[in-house]
């Protein structure tokens, strides 16, 4: 409940408390009603005067049709039933034959009771008119405080509205710069990328021409041939290294299609699928059946796919398993999109908690020297950022090895 | 059979060395080898080539100017030209020669067996 709500409330209750609700009731009577009701007291109370006589004294009931008039039309009205009433008196008094021991006592009564029921009258209105500037003044006061309250509200909501536009700025600016120190570290990876590609692809060239005019002279021995043949395999090797670097240092535009990341996965299983029997991997597929489609590069995903089973075989022993789980999830704070989630799960010796963010860095490796470039992940994050999606990589909650998790969003459409 | 003349223009000696070796043992090929890419449209005017291979990045001047010197000197500029170059990985190539904004590109370091393919495919008759 707000405080405009809760202030409502209380004026209410003090309206309901203190009976203020008949007498407002009766002072928004029509004016018709409250004169038949006026002359009907009156008569009534005239009629009891008349009956009783000196009997019983009813002089002081001649009030309540003065405080009634009153009441329900203000000070001319109360004069006015002050007098009739005086009259009625009089008109009882008279009609019932009251002695009296002299002539003027009557007169002298019917004086003082009409300067009485004056006064009464007077005073009454006095308190009417002193209520209802009270009650203008506190309607005014109510009036002022809604709107300070209401202006409160606006303001709290303006507030609110700055702070949430300040922290989407914040988070904006964040993103900003960290896509300016990917870039700006995108950028010396280029160069170096482009440098390294430069310095050595070139010696590489010699040394594979050399092996091909060694190869095409058939040589002498077969031992002679395995040598050259040896090292035209050296050069392939050395020369994937820097491309592995290129291909992480290109910044392409995204190839983006609505497609199914199932397939995607499928298509990867088969690229791997020899080293996934040599090593005898079960391969688990949980796959939701009502997966929305994403935009996605499907070269590029392939390749995510390919290195996150590459790195699970490279950590798992032999007969181990190889979970794929794929499902959607609605996101709290867009209606519209959806989170389509992958995870990977392997039986692998799992990760060392402090190097999770490590990993995804260009060069960073965990492998024996020479059985990694420190590339894969980051190639991984790379096509993750481009496709708007996270990755992350945990150690599974079992404890039984590690856990890729991937979320792409349904609603993205390439930026 | 006719002898093409294949001008290769590559900063690197052993290169252009190794590549006329390659070409020239294998026959139908006759290969001038240019180290100075600023003597590369006087290489060509003497020589004229049926088809020129050009590194991309060489410290003098970079392959795209000399291909644009040699494209427009009337007595060359019909010669395909046939872009060498270290920065484009085997995988955009696809192991092959493949055209990138309208070049002809073969990635470094090169196959002989796909080089040859290449070269007969769009050496000038």
């Amino acid at each position: 409940m707000n405080s405009e709500s809760a202030s409502a409330f209380t004026l209410e209750a003090v309206d309901h408390f203190q009976g203020f609700r008949l007498l407002r009731t009766i002072k928004a009577w029509p004016p018709s009603l409250a004169t038949t009701v006026l002359i009907g007291l009156m008569a009534i109370v005239g009629l009891v005067d008349y009956l009783t006589g000196l009997e019983l004294s009813v002089s002081l009931l001649y009030l309540i049709p003065i405080a009634l008039g009153v009441w329900t039309g203000g000070r001319a009205t109360g004069y006015t039933v002050a007098l009739a009433s005086a009259a009625v008196w009089f008109a009882a008094d008279w009609l019932g034959r009251q002695s009296y021991g002299h002539w003027y006592l009557p007169v002298w009564n019917t004086m003082a009771l009409t300067v009485s029921f004056l006064v009464v009258a007077a005073l009454l209105a006095s308190l009417c008119e002193v209520n209802e500037n009270l009650e203008r003044a506190v309607a005014h006061r109510t009036r002022a405080l809604q709107d300070e309250i209401a202006q409160r509200c606006r303001a709290e909501g303006e507030l609110n509205q700055a702070l949430r536009e300040v922290r989407e700025a914040h988070a904006e600016l964040q993103r900003t710069q960290f896509q300016l120190i990917e870039s700006a570290k995108m950028e010396s990876v280029a160069r170096l990328a482009a440098g390294v590609a430069h310095e050595v692809k070139n010696p590489l060239m010699t040394l594979s021409l050399g092996a091909d005019y060694f190869l095409a002279r058939k040589l002498d021995n077969d031992d002679e041939t395995q040598l050259a043949q040896d090292m035209k395999e050296a050069v392939k090797r050395a020369s994937s290294v820097i491309n592995i670097l290129l291909d992480y240092s290109r910044i392409r535009p995204p190839q983006l299609s609505l497609d199914n990341l199932s397939l995607a996965v499928e298509n990867s299983l088969i690229l791997v699928r020899h080293e996934l029997n040599r090593q005898r991997i079960t391969v688990i597929r949980e796959f939701a059946p009502d997966l929305p489609l994403v935009q996605l590069d499907r070269a590029r995903i392939e390749h995510l796919f390919v290195n996150l089973f590459i790195n699970a075989l490279q950590a798992m022993s032999p007969g181990g398993t190889l979970t794929i789980r794929a499902f959607a999830s609605d996101i709290v704070e867009d209606a519209a999109d959806q989170a389509v989630t992958v995870e990977l799960d392997d039986t692998g010796h799992g990760i060392n908690p402090q190097n999770a963010e490590k990993l995804f860095e260009p060069f960073f490796t965990t492998k024996p020297p020479g059985q990694g470039t420190g590339l894969g992940l980051a190639i991984v994050r790379r096509i993750m950022e481009i496709h708007g999606g996270t990755v992350r990589l945990t150690n599974r909650p079992d404890g039984r090895g590690a856990r890729v998790t991937l979320q792409f969003h349904s609603k993205f459409e390439g930026k | 059979m006719t002898t093409k003349r294949i001008l290769v223009i590559d900063d690197e000696p052993s290169v252009t060395r190794n590549l006329k070796l390659n070409l020239e043992s294998g026959g139908g090929y006759e290969v001038l080898g240019e180290n100075r890419a600023r003597n590369a449209l006087a290489a060509a005017r003497k020589f004229q080539p049926d088809l020129i291979l050009l590194d991309v990045m060489m410290p003098d001047l970079g392959g795209d100017d000399v291909a644009a010197r040699l494209r427009a000197d009337p007595l060359i500029h019909n010669t395909p030209i046939v872009f060498l170059t270290a920065i484009v990985s085997n995988k955009e190539t696809d192991g092959h020669e493949a055209t990138i904004g309208g070049e002809l590109f073969l990635a470094k370091p090169v196959d002989m067996g796909e080089l040859r393919k290449t070269l007969e495919q769009h050496t000038r008759n």
